[in-house]
C-alpha cells in the first residue's frame, strides 16, 4: 500500500516515513503542498498523510483541490493546532480523519489502518445492478453469458452510472470525475465512452441500458 | 500413418471440399459499402484434420480409430478458419455463408455471444457441402476476429503442452487477456460506427 506523506518539518518527515514503512507502507514524502498535489495528480497513492502548515500551498488547500477533482483518495490531516475550529474545517474540507501533534505513533498508524480499511472494503466490493456486475478491484463487467475487462475511464463511467441508477447524470459531471477541470477535453469524448459501455452491455445480454436524454445527461435503467 | 492411406477413397473429395470452401469464402463481398473496399474476410487457414488428432478424438469419444468412422461420426475432417477484422464482419460472413446454396447449415456455436469458460471466443459452423467437388462432405468454419485468433494461438499452445509451469496463474493470465481482447475489439468497432455515423 502506498503512502504520500507531505510534512515540511525535516526530522518528523524523516522520522514517520520511517515508522510507516516499517509498518509495511510504501511512503513518498514531500516538504510543500505544491509538490504534494504533483504526486497525487498521479493518481497512484492509496492513502495521504498531509501536515497543514506547510510552505508554498498549505495542507488544508492541497485537500480542497484534491476534493475539487472529485477524488475520494482517504487523507488524514496533521497538525500543531488543537482548536476545534480547526479541526471542523478540516474535516469540512474533505478530510478523513485529523491528528494533533504531538501523537503517538500507535495511533497514527491506527487511523492510517482505519482509513485505507475503508477504501480496500469498498474498492473490493462488486456493484451488481440487474443481470450485470461490474467488479471494483478487476474492472471486470460480467453478466451470465461471459465478460469484458474494462478501461479504466470506461469503468469510472458505469461505476458512476450503477451508483445512481434512474438519475440522469450530465456530460458535464462525467468530464469533472473522470476527464478533470481544466477543459481542454472535448465533451464529445463523453459521448463515445457511453457507446462503447452501450455496446458491451449488449454484447452481454444486459438486462440493464444507457440512455441518451437529449440536452440532459444518460441514465442507466432497465431494458423494457 | 498419411491422411491418404486413414481417410482411403475419401480422402481426394476431402482436399476438393477444403478447396472449395476456401475459394467459397474468398468470393464473400466487402465489408460493408464503406466505398474503401475494406474486405470481410482478412485471411483464411484450413486443413485436413491429421490422422493421428482424429484417432486420439475418436477414442476420447469410444469409436473405432478409423477413417471410416471420422467421416461418419466427426464433423471436422475439413476445418476452415477465416479471421475477419471486427466482430460484426464475423456475423455478416457467416450469414452470407449459411445463405449460400451449395451450403446446408447443420449446426452453429456462437462463442462470441456465450464464449466459453476459459475466454475463447469464435462463431462456429457445421457445413454439409450439398453442391460441387466436396458434395456430400461436412466441414467445420471458424469465424473469429484477428485479435481473438492471436489469443486462441496462444491457448492453443498451452492445451497442448504436457507441463504448463504455474498453470492456473497462466489460464487466469490468459482468461483476463481474452476479455480485455474481446473489449477492446467492440471499442474498435464502436468507433468504426462512429466513424461511418459522421460522428
Amino acid at each position: 500500500m502506498r503512502l504520500l506523506l507531505a510534512e515540511d518539518e525535516q526530522a518528523l518527515s524523516k522520522a514517520l516515513k520511517a515508522i510507516l514503512e516499517r509498518a509495511g507502507y510504501t511512503v513518498d514524502a514531500v516538504n510543500d503542498g505544491k509538490a504534494a498535489l504533483d504526486c497525487l495528480d498521479t493518481g497512484s497513492y492509496d492513502g495521504a498523510v498531509l501536515d497543514i502548515m506547510m510552505p508554498v500551498l498549505d495542507g488544508l488547500e492541497v485537500l480542497r483541490q484534491l476534493r475539487a477533482r472529485g477524488d475520494l483518495l482517504p487523507v488524514l490531516l496533521l497538525t500543531a493546532k488543537a482548536e476545534t475550529d480547526d479541526k471542523v474545517q478540516g474535516l469540512d474540507s474533505g478530510a478523513n480523519d485529523y491528528l494533533t501533534k504531538p501523537f503517538a505513533v500507535r495511533e497514527l498508524l491506527a487511523r492510517v489502518r482505519a482509513m485505507t480499511r475503508a477504501r480496500t472494503a469498498q474498492t473490493g466490493s462488486r456493484l451488481h445492478l440487474g443481470n450485470i456486475t461490474l467488479d471494483r478491484a478487476t474492472y471486470a463487467l460480467s453478466s451470465p453469458t461471459g465478460s469484458f475487462r474494462l478501461s479504466s475511464r470506461e469503468f469510472q463511467m458505469l461505476e458512476m452510472l450503477l451508483c445512481s441508477p434512474g438519475h440522469i447524470l450530465p456530460e458535464a459531471r462525467f468530464l469533472e470525475r473522470i476527464w478533470g477541470q481544466d477543459g481542454s477535453t472535448e465533451r464529445s469524448v463523453v459521448w463515445v465512452y457511453i457507446s462503447y459501455l452501450q455496446n458491451k452491455l449488449k454484447a452481454l445480454h444486459a438486462d440493464i441500458r444507457i440512455r441518451a436524454v437529449r440536452g440532459e445527461g444518460y441514465v442507466l435503467e432497465a431494458v423494457e | 500413418m498419411t491422411p491418404q492411406a486413414f481417410y482411403g477413397a475419401a480422402y481426394p473429395q476431402l482436399c476438393a471440399a477444403e478447396q472449395q470452401l476456401v475459394a467459397l469464402i474468398g468470393r464473400c463481398p466487402v465489408a460493408r459499402d464503406s466505398g474503401d473496399g475494406e474486405k470481410a474476410v482478412l485471411y483464411c487457414k484450413s486443413r485436413i484434420k491429421a490422422p493421428e488428432s482424429m484417432m486420439r478424438k475418436l477414442e476420447k469419444n469410444g469409436l473405432p480409430p478409423t477413417g471410416r468412422a471420422a467421416l461418419e461420426h466427426m464433423h471436422d475432417a475439413v476445418g476452415v478458419r477465416a479471421v475477419c477484422a471486427f466482430t460484426d464482419d464475423v456475423y455478416r460472413v457467416a450469414s452470407w455463408l449459411s445463405g449460400r446454396p451449395e451450403v446446408r447449415v447443420k449446426t452453429v456455436k456462437d462463442y462470441i455471444a456465450t464464449p466459453k469458460p476459459n475466454g475463447y471466443r469464435s462463431y462456429h459452423l457445421i457445413l454439409a457441402l450439398t453442391d460441387g467437388p466436396g458434395a456430400g462432405i461436412t466441414a467445420e468454419v471458424q469465424l473469429r476476429t484477428i485479435a481473438a485468433d492471436f489469443w486462441a494461438a496462444l491457448e492453443h499452445q498451452m492445451k497442448y503442452k504436457h507441463t504448463v509451469q504455474h498453470e492456473q496463474l497462466i489460464r487466469d493470465e490468459l482468461k483476463r487477456c481474452a476479455d480485455e481482447i474481446a473489449s477492446v475489439d467492440l471499442s474498435m468497432q464502436t468507433i468504426r460506427e462512429l466513424l461511418s455515423e459522421h460522428f
